[in-house]
C-alpha cells in the first residue's frame, strides 16, 4: 500500500467515534493527511499517519494515527468487542483488509515499540483505557508508551518537562526512557512504568471511606491520610525546586496573575457565580509585596496526576489542562497555583466519597468530618510543602502575602472548576459552588 | 513430617514454623506455682498435634531473675525451679521423638553481675579474671554508644568500690559485659555454645548480638569484630554441629540486619523486626502500602539464610532505632497515631492490639505463614489469648498458658497465691473462655483454623523458599504476591497471594498474562477458581480476607 487515500476516507466516520477527539460539539469540515509512513509492509501491516482536521468554528486540529491492516478473512481474538476501533475495510494490493487501531493489536504495538525504542525487548502488551487525549499501551508490567492523538508544533510539556526533571535529578517521576520525534512534533514517549503504583486519588478515597464509617477525627482515625499528605507536599516543593533551576524563573506578577484570573471568570460564564465578590478576592493581589516568583509548573496538579509506589510518591502527566491551547500551557505562573490546585483535589476528594455512601441521615454529621479532614489533610501537606528549604526562594516570604496568593489560586480554581461542572456534570456543581462560597464571605 | 525429623535436612530452618515458649508460663508439673522444663515436657503431645516445627526457649539458666532470665549466672546449669540439666535433655529427646527440635535463648553479650565469673572479676584489678569483663578507670569511654534503657540506666558505666574502676554495661547495671577482646572469654562462650548442643539442642536464638565489641569513636554496634566473632561460632557450629542453627537478634533496620548473615557463613537466620508493626499500619490504613515498602527496603539474603518473621513475641519494636532520614516514614507514621504510640512501645499481646477481631487475626497469619521468612508464633496467640497490663511492661504477656476452664487454667495444681503470676480472669480473654481444651472442643475455633494453615504451609515448601514478587494492583487496599519453588520433579511450585487489609470488601484486577492458562486452586477448600486468561484476572474479597491459589496447569 503506498497511498493512505482509502483509509482517510473512512476518518469523518472514525474520528467523531473516539474518546480523545475531543470535537464532539464541532462540526468537521475536512480531514486531510499531513504525513503517511508504512511502518510494517507486510501482513500484518503497521501504517502511521498525521492527519489534519478542520472544524465549523474555524479551529483545527492534528491527530495522531497508528492504523493496523489484517487479511479481512482473518478473524484475531483481540479484536473482539473493539468495534469502536474498527475504521471499516479497503482494497490493498494483498487483498482486501480491515483497518483499525494499530494499539489494540498485541503484534503491531510490539512492532511500534520496536520502531520508537529498537533497544527494549518487550513482549506482552496490555493497553490503558482510561485517557482523554493520549493511549497508553503497557509492556509486560515494565514500560508503558504514551502515544500522543492531537500533536502540536514544538515539545509537548510532559516529554519536555520530565526530560528537564529527570536531568535535575528529580527523581519522583518516570523519566522517559525513548521519545519519538517527527519535524519537531513530539508524537510518543515510553517511560518505565510505576509497579505496584496507586493513584492518589484512590489513597484518599481509600483513608476517607475508613474515616466516614469510623466517624473518628481524622488525626485519631485509622485511615490517616495527613503523613501522605505530608510526604507529597515535600515532593510537590522539591519538583518546583527542580522545574526552577531547570527553566529559571522571574519576579512574580501578581498583576497579570489576577489578570488571567479575570479572564476565566469571563470564560466559565456562571451565572451562578457573584463576580463582584470573586473580584474582590482578585484584588487582594495587587496589595502583594512579595509574590515569590513566576515559573513553569505543573498546571493541572490534583491527586489524580499523583501516584503512591512502594518508593514513595511519583508526580504524572504533565501536560497541563488539556482544554488550555499549547503556547499558554507552557507559560509561567505562581508554583502556589499547584498547590491550590492540590487542596481543591482535597476537597473534592471528601466531597466524592461522601456522594459514594448515598444519602444518609448524619450527612451533615459527615460533612463536618469531611470539612476536618480536607482542613487537616491540607495542613499536613501545606506544613511540608512550605517547609522545604529553598522553597521560600520561590514563594511569598511572608505569611500574609502567602496566604493572598495561595487563597486567590484556589478561588480561581474552584471558578473554573464551577463552569466546568455546570457544563458538564451539574450534580457536582456544588462542590466548587461550596469553595466560592467558603473563599468570598 | 510430624512425628520423625529428617537429620539430613540441614536447612530445615528455611521451612520451619518456630514456637516461642516460656517455661515458667507453659505448665507447672511439681505444683509450685511455676512452670518448668517437665510440665513443658508433658506438654509436647499438644504441641506435635498443632504442628509447630521448633521450640524457642526463653532462658531457662541459674539467675537471679532481674532480667527475665536475660541475667544469667551460670551458663551450665538451670535455674533450679525449672528443673534440672537432666530435664532438659529429657525434653529435647521427647521433643525429637516427635519431629520438634528445640532452640534456646543464649545471652553472649553480658552475664548477671552475680555470675562467678564477674564476682571473682570485680575483686582486684589482677586476679585470673581481671581482664573477662570491660573495666575503666573513669566513666567517659565510648561516649557514642547510646544507653538503650535510658529509663533506668544513666550511664553504660558503673562504678565498682572494690576495684575503684568502672564496669561497661550496655543494658540494665546488673548486667557486665563480657569482654570478648580476651581470648579466654572467647573461648569460655565457645564451650557454652558446644555444651548445649552437645546435649541436643537444634542451635540459639542469640540475644543482643550486635554489642560484643567497643571501639573509640564509634558507637559499638555491628562492629566488625562482632561479626568476626560470630563467624567463629559459625564454623564451630558447621564443624562440630552441623544441621543446627543460628538466629540472631539484632534490632536493626533489615540494611543492617543483613550484615549478620555474613556471606552465608554467620547466622543463619535474623529476625525481621519492622515487619509486624508495618501489617499493623497496614491494616490501620487500609492500605498495603506499609508493608510493601519494607518488603522493598529488604535486601536479599545469601544462599541458606532465611528471616524470622513473627506478630509478636517478648520484645518490643523502639522507636529509637528510627531516626535517620530514610527511616521518615516510620517516625512520621508513629509518632503521629496515637493508636500505634500506645499500642506498639508496650507489651500487648496479639488479640488485644486487633481489638479481638478474628478476621484481622486470621489475616495476620496468612500473611506470616506466606511471606518471606519462616514465622515464630508466640504461646498463647494460637488460641487469642490476652494480657494483663496491669502486671508490668514484661510481665504482661508472660501470663500462665491457659489449657483448661479449670482452677489456674490447668497451668498449674499449686494454690492461687503461689502462682509466679495471676492467669487472666478477664470475661473476654480470661481462662474460662479462652483455653487449649475448649477450643480443640470447638471445630471452627482459631486454634483448629491456626492447625489447618499450620497443616496447608508445610505441604508447600514453596513458602519457604520460594521467591517473592508483589504484584501491581490499583487498588491500595489489596497486597497480592507471588511465591515460585522449581522443585527437584522439573516443575514449578507457584502460589498466588491475594490479601484485603481493609475493613471493607475490595476488587482487584491482577495483571497475570504471563500465567495465562493457569487455573487457581484455592488452597484450604481446594476449589478450583476460573483460568486465567489474557485479560486482568479479577478477584473479589470480603473484609480482610484472604486467599491463597496454587496455580495448576489448565486440564
Amino acid at each position: 500500500m503506498t497511498s493512505p487515500d482509502e483509509i482517510v476516507s473512512l476518518l469523518p466516520d472514525y474520528l467523531p467515534r473516539q474518546r480523545w477527539y475531543g470535537a464532539a460539539d464541532l462540526e468537521l469540515v475536512s480531514v486531510d493527511v499531513a504525513a503517511f509512513d508504512m511502518v510494517r509492509p507486510e501482513w500484518p501491516m503497521l501504517g502511521w499517519l498525521l492527519v489534519d482536521a478542520a472544524f465549523g468554528d474555524g479551529s483545527t486540529a492534528t491527530f495522531q494515527l497508528p492504523v493496523g491492516l489484517r487479511p479481512l478473512e482473518q478473524t484475531e481474538r483481540f479484536l473482539e468487542g473493539k468495534g469502536r476501533s474498527f475504521l471499516g475495510d479497503i482494497d490493498t494490493e494483498s487483498g482486501p483488509a480491515l483497518v483499525y487501531d494499530a494499539l489494540v493489536d498485541p503484534d503491531l504495538a510490539v512492532a511500534l515499540m520496536r520502531h520508537i525504542a529498537p533497544d527494549e525487548e518487550v513482549s506482552r502488551v496490555r493497553s490503558l483505557n482510561v485517557e482523554q487525549s493520549n493511549t497508553s499501551v503497557v509492556y509486560d508490567e515494565r514500560l508503558i508508551m504514551k502515544l500522543f492523538r492531537r500533536v502540536a508544533e514544538g515539545p509537548n510539556p510532559d516529554v519536555e518537562m520530565t526530560e528537564a526533571l529527570a536531568a535535575q535529578g528529580f527523581e519522583h517521576i518516570s523519566a522517559p526512557v525513548a521519545a519519538w520525534r517527527r519535524d519537531g512534533r513530539d508524537l510518543a514517549v515510553v517511560r518505565q512504568f510505576l509497579e505496584g503504583g496507586t493513584v492518589g486519588w484512590q489513597l484518599a478515597l481509600t483513608s476517607l471511606r475508613d474515616v466516614y464509617e469510623s466517624r473518628a477525627d481524622p488525626s485519631e482515625a485509622g485511615g490517616n491520610f495527613a503523613p501522605e499528605a505530608g510526604r507529597l507536599g515535600r515532593i510537590t516543593a522539591e519538583m518546583h525546586l527542580a522545574l526552577a533551576r531547570a527553566f529559571g524563573t522571574e519576579e512574580g506578577d501578581p498583576d497579570g496573575w489576577a489578570t488571567t484570573m479575570r479572564q476565566n471568570l469571563a470564560r466559565s460564564r456562571a451565572r451562578a457565580l457573584d463576580a463582584k465578590v470573586i473580584d474582590a478576592v482578585y484584588d487582594e493581589l495587587g496589595g502583594v509585596k512579595d509574590p515569590g516568583r513566576s515559573m513553569r509548573i505543573h498546571g493541572d496538579y490534583h491527586l489524580g496526576q499523583t501516584m503512591r509506589t512502594d518508593k514513595g510518591w511519583y508526580i504524572l502527566d504533565f501536560e497541563g489542562e488539556p482544554a488550555v491551547p499549547l503556547a499558554e500551557r507552557r507559560s509561567t505562573s505562581s508554583p502556589i497555583r499547584d498547590v491550590a490546585g492540590m487542596l481543591r483535589s482535597f476537597h473534592y476528594a471528601a466531597e466524592v466519597a461522601l456522594v459514594e455512601r448515598g444519602p444518609a441521615s448524619e450527612e451533615d454529621e459527615l460533612r463536618t468530618l469531611g470539612r476536618r479532614w480536607e482542613q487537616y489533610v491540607a495542613e499536613a501537606f501545606c506544613l511540608e510543602y512550605f517547609n522545604t528549604p529553598g522553597i521560600e526562594e520561590l514563594t511569598p516570604a511572608v505569611d500574609e502575602d502567602r496566604k493572598r496568593v495561595l487563597e486567590a489560586f484556589v478561588l480561581s480554581k474552584a471558578v473554573y472548576e464551577v463552569g466546568y461542572e455546570l457544563a458538564h456534570r451539574p450534580d457536582w456543581a456544588h462542590i466548587p459552588l461550596e469553595a466560592v462560597n467558603r473563599l468570598t464571605t | 513430617m510430624p512425628g520423625s525429623i529428617d537429620w539430613g535436612d540441614s536447612r530445615w530452618y528455611q521451612r520451619a514454623i518456630f514456637y516461642e515458649v516460656s517455661v515458667r508460663g507453659f505448665a507447672d508439673s511439681n505444683s509450685d506455682g511455676t512452670g518448668d522444663l517437665r510440665g513443658l515436657t508433658d506438654k509436647l503431645d499438644y504441641l506435635e498435634w498443632l504442628g509447630v516445627d521448633c521450640l524457642w526457649l526463653l532462658p531457662f539458666y541459674q539467675s537471679p531473675l532481674r532480667d527475665g532470665g536475660y541475667d544469667i549466672s551460670d551458663f551450665f546449669s538451670v535455674l533450679p525451679a525449672y528443673g534440672d540439666v537432666k530435664d532438659a535433655a529429657q525434653l529435647i529427646e521427647e521433643a525429637h521423638r516427635r519431629g520438634i527440635r528445640v532452640i534456646a535463648d543464649l545471652v553472649m553479650n553480658h552475664t548477671s553481675d552475680q555470675h562467678p565469673w564477674f564476682q571473682e572479676s570485680r575483686q582486684s584489678r589482677d586476679n585470673p579474671r581481671a581482664d573477662w569483663y570491660v573495666w575503666s578507670d573513669d566513666d567517659q569511654g565510648w561516649p557514642d554508644a547510646r544507653i538503650i534503657f535510658v529509663d533506668t540506666e544513666p550511664s553504660n558505666w558503673t562504678y565498682e568500690p572494690m576495684r575503684e574502676q568502672y564496669y561497661w554495661h550496655r543494658f540494665f547495671h546488673h548486667q557486665p559485659d563480657l569482654n570478648f577482646d580476651n581470648p579466654e572469654v572467647q573461648e569460655a562462650m565457645v564451650d557454652v555454645v558446644r555444651f548445649w548442643l552437645d546435649l541436643g539442642m537444634d542451635g540459639y536464638r542469640l540475644d543482643a548480638v550486635p554489642y560484643l565489641y567497643e571501639r573509640d569513636g564509634t558507637n559499638g554496634e555491628n562492629l566488625n569484630e562482632t561479626h568476626g566473632y560470630l563467624k567463629r561460632i559459625r564454623q564451630t557450629v558447621d564443624a562440630e554441629f552441623p544441621g543446627r542453627v543460628l538466629l540472631a537478634e539484632a534490632n536493626q533496620w533489615p540494611t543492617e540486619v543483613v550484615h549478620y548473615f555474613g556471606e552465608g557463613d554467620e547466622c543463619h537466620m535474623c529476625f525481621h523486626f519492622p515487619l509486624m508493626p508495618r501489617m499493623f499500619m497496614a491494616v490501620r490504613r487500609s492500605q498495603r502500602y506499609p508493608i510493601t515498602e519494607i518488603l522493598a527496603q529488604t535486601p536479599d539474603i545469601p544462599d541458606g539464610c532465611q528471616w524470622g518473621i513473627f506478630l509478636r513475641n517478648h520484645d518490643e519494636l523502639t522507636l529509637e532505632m528510627v531516626t535517620d532520614e530514610e527511616r521518615d516514614y516510620m517516625y512520621s507514621e508513629y509518632a503521629t497515631d496515637p493508636l500505634m504510640r500506645r499500642n506498639i512501645g508496650i507489651s500487648r499481646r496479639l488479640f488485644p492490639l486487633l481489638e479481638n477481631d478474628r478476621r484481622i487475626a486470621e489475616l495476620f497469619h496468612a500473611l506470616l505463614f506466606s511471606m518471606p521468612g519462616s514465622p515464630v508464633l508466640y504461646y498463647g496467640d494460637e488460641i487469642g489469648m490476652g494480657d494483663n497490663l496491669y502486671l508490668g511492661d514484661r510481665d504482661g504477656v508472660r501470663t500462665p498458658m491457659q489449657w483448661t476452664p479449670d482452677r489456674n487454667a490447668g497451668f498449674s495444681r499449686a494454690d492461687f497465691a503461689q502462682l509466679y503470676l495471676p492467669p487472666l480472669m478477664d470475661p473476654v480473654y480470661g481462662y474460662q473462655a479462652v483455653n487449649v481444651e475448649g477450643e480443640t472442643r470447638n471445630p471452627s475455633s482459631f486454634l483448629h483454623w491456626l492447625r489447618r494453615m499450620i497443616e496447608i504451609r508445610r505441604q508447600h515448601p514453596v513458602f519457604g523458599i520460594g521467591t517473592f514478587e508483589v504484584l501491581s494492583a490499583e487498588n491500595p487496599s489489596v497486597l497480592a504476591y507471588i511465591r515460585r519453588l522449581a522443585m527437584d520433579d522439573g516443575h514449578e511450585s507457584i502460589v498466588l497471594c491475594v490479601s484485603n487489609v481493609s475493613r471493607f470488601a475490595q476488587p482487584v484486577e491482577l495483571m497475570l498474562a504471563d500465567l495465562a492458562g493457569k487455573v487457581p486452586v484455592e488452597m484450604i477448600g481446594r476449589v478450583p477458581f476460573p483460568p486465567i486468561g489474557e485479560l486482568p484476572y479479577f478477584v473479589t474479597l470480603p473484609p480482610y480476607g484472604f486467599y491463597w491459589f496454587t496455580l495448576h496447569d489448565e486440564g
